[in-house]
């Protein structure tokens, strides 16, 4: 008996690590090899660099307007998300604390934006963005991603709000205190750790996604951090080395993010994908 | 009543921009890609209407059926990926031991990475001259095994796949985790008492206990695949000749390539249609199995 789980329990090791190094090496193969210049990458890929060559990184930032990107990613990024949350707390605050006629359709209209895949409104949205002249600024991008991820943000919001005690706006009602005054002073603060969850979620969904991007940005100034990657990587197909750093550059904050808000993204987004 | 109707004010006002976006955004497109499916339309002069005529001509393209074909390929392997592997990997993560949060974090790292890089990474570890994996072959003097893994017909949809599972593998991973992790402990005791063990437990309580999970991951593994873009678009552009295209790229060629907007709308209804077909059919199939 002992014997069997001890076997049993090399065995799980054996296949969790062979697990972890499928995930990491292609990532570490990529940031080792962004400190080398190219022939030394391509006389020995396996090696650690000689010595750490930093001009990768200097060549990505320039030839690759890393910094161009990086701001766009931000600005877009966390407008859209500072729309969405507001939005949605309020739209949730009002679906979960009040009752009205039509609250039943509008909180199902809002569900169904999870169900809707984004391909099927890719052309519409295009149309209507050239039509309204909004095609290649960043508002067109803001207005999707703001639209899209409304669903989850209410969701997920209006779940938190409806777990509150019924009499809890009963001080603010006694003070005199109006709708939005107890919106803002009483429920707000409260819902903080679900707060928390929509921000981050909104974040990263915003931060990463490249289709609307892609369809909706055609300037170089106004492209995003995935949407500029994906170009350079286009144009820059002779130095491999060149593209490790540019992307080792976007992946170093990303990953930082990771692992300082792991449990929140985890839980987020595990509740994004099963309820979506 | 006059406070009445002020409440029913704030009530509007609080709700009406969210759903003015909304709805103007992510439902009424849906409506309009309906209507401009049955359109034929460069986007510069007069729209004409042409019924179903779009419908028609998709099914007649032969790359059409090429690329369902290949969204078939990624749905088969993202769910005899994705599915089992993330399961094997709770299961073997929700025993008491050392080293499971570690595992767990490199597990669902790829998951945060954007598409965009992990598209990119996979595109260097597959590099024909320069890439990763041909260079580990050479290593190990394995030289007639090197491919040309995503220019080659019959290895690059494999290629591709492989790219997938790895990146989404870590969801479904935390996803059976969470459902293990709310199995009352009441269960396994009286499991533990029955004398049932190991394999055995694992196959007889377990999994049939997060049955549930397991099928909400594979309609989601699913209607995954049929959105799956970004990852073939910057690995391959769906080339060579159209190999490793699939639905939603062959929509995106139409449109604003070809710049044919009512046939890529009547792809992408088609697209729509597909994933709903496919859904429903697995609902019917999973509540038959229960009745």
């Amino acid at each position: 008996m002992v014997r069997k789980s001890k076997l049993f329990h090399i065995i799980a090791y054996t296949f969790l690590s062979l697990f972890a190094i499928i995930n990491i090496v292609p990532l570490f193969w990529m940031v080792v090899n962004s400190f080398k210049e190219e022939q030394e990458y391509s006389r020995s890929p396996f090696s650690l660099p000689s010595h750490l060559q930093f001009s990768n990184y200097a060549g990505a930032w320039k030839v690759a307007n890393m910094n161009t990107y990086f701001l766009n990613s931000i600005i877009i990024t966390f407008v859209s998300l500072a729309v969405t949350v507001l939005l949605g707390s309020l739209a949730a605050y009002f679906l979960s604390r009040f009752t009205f006629k039509l609250r039943g359709t509008v909180y199902g209209l809002f569900l169904l934006g999870m169900l809707v895949p984004i391909h099927a409104t890719l052309i519409p949205i295009f149309l209507i963005m050239q039509k309204v002249h909004l095609l290649d600024t960043r508002l067109a991008l803001i207005l999707p991603y703001t639209a899209f991820h409304l669903s989850l943000t209410v969701f997920i919001l209006e779940g938190f709000m409806r777990g509150f005690p019924k009499d809890l706006e009963e001080s603010g009602v006694m003070d005199g205190a109006g709708i939005y005054r107890i919106f803002w002073s009483i429920l707000l603060p409260i819902t903080r750790p679900a707060l928390a969850t929509v921000v981050i979620l909104n974040f990263i969904y915003n931060w990463n996604e490249y289709l609307f991007a892609l369809v909706l940005i055609t300037s170089g100034s106004l492209k995003t951090l995935p949407l500029g990657l994906s170009n350079f990587a286009g144009i820059e197909t002779a130095s491999m080395t060149l593209q490790m750093a540019a992307l080792t550059i976007a992946l170093i904050p990303i990953i930082i993010f990771y692992l300082l808000l792991q449990k929140q993204l985890v839980s987020g987004m595990t509740a994004g994908a099963v309820k979506g | 009543m006059h406070t009445l109707k002020r409440t029913k004010l704030a009530i509007f006002l609080g709700l009406f921009p969210a759903l003015l976006i909304y709805l103007g955004i992510a439902i009424v497109p849906i409506g309009l890609s309906l209507y401009y499916s049955l359109m034929d339309w460069n986007g510069i002069g007069s729209m004409s209407f042409v019924g179903l005529d779009n419908y028609l001509d998709i099914l007649k393209d032969d790359i059409f059926w090429l690329s369902v074909k290949n969204n078939l390929i990624i749905m088969v392997t993202g769910l005899a990926g994705q599915i089992p592997l993330g399961l094997v990997l709770a299961l073997l993560l929700n025993r008491k031991m050392k080293g499971s949060g570690f595992f767990r974090t490199i597990g669902f790292m790829p998951v945060v990475i954007s598409s965009v890089m992990v598209s990119m990474i996979w595109g260097m570890v597959y590099n024909t001259e320069y890439g990763m994996l041909n260079n580990v072959l050479g290593l190990f003097g394995a030289e007639s095994w090197k491919q040309n893994w995503l220019g080659d017909s019959k290895w690059s949809m494999l290629s591709i796949s492989i790219a997938y599972i790895w990146q989404n593998c870590g969801l479904y991973m935390v996803i059976f985790l969470a459902a293990l992790q709310n199995i009352p402990d009441e269960v396994n005791e009286a499991a533990a008492l029955d004398g049932a063990t190991g394999l055995k437990r694992t196959l007889r309580i377990t999994i049939p206990m997060i049955r549930g999970t397991i099928m909400v991951g594979v309609v989601y593994s699913i209607s995954n695949s049929f959105r799956v873009f970004d990852l073939i678009q910057i690995m391959t552009g769906g080339g060579p000749a159209h190999q490793t295209e699939v639905m939603t790229i062959y929509m995106y060629n139409s449109a604003f390539m070809n710049m044919r907007y009512g046939y890529g709308s009547a792809v992408s209804i088609l697209i729509l249609l597909f994933s709903l077909i496919v859904i429903s059919l697995l609902n019917r199939l999973g509540r038959e199995k229960n009745a």
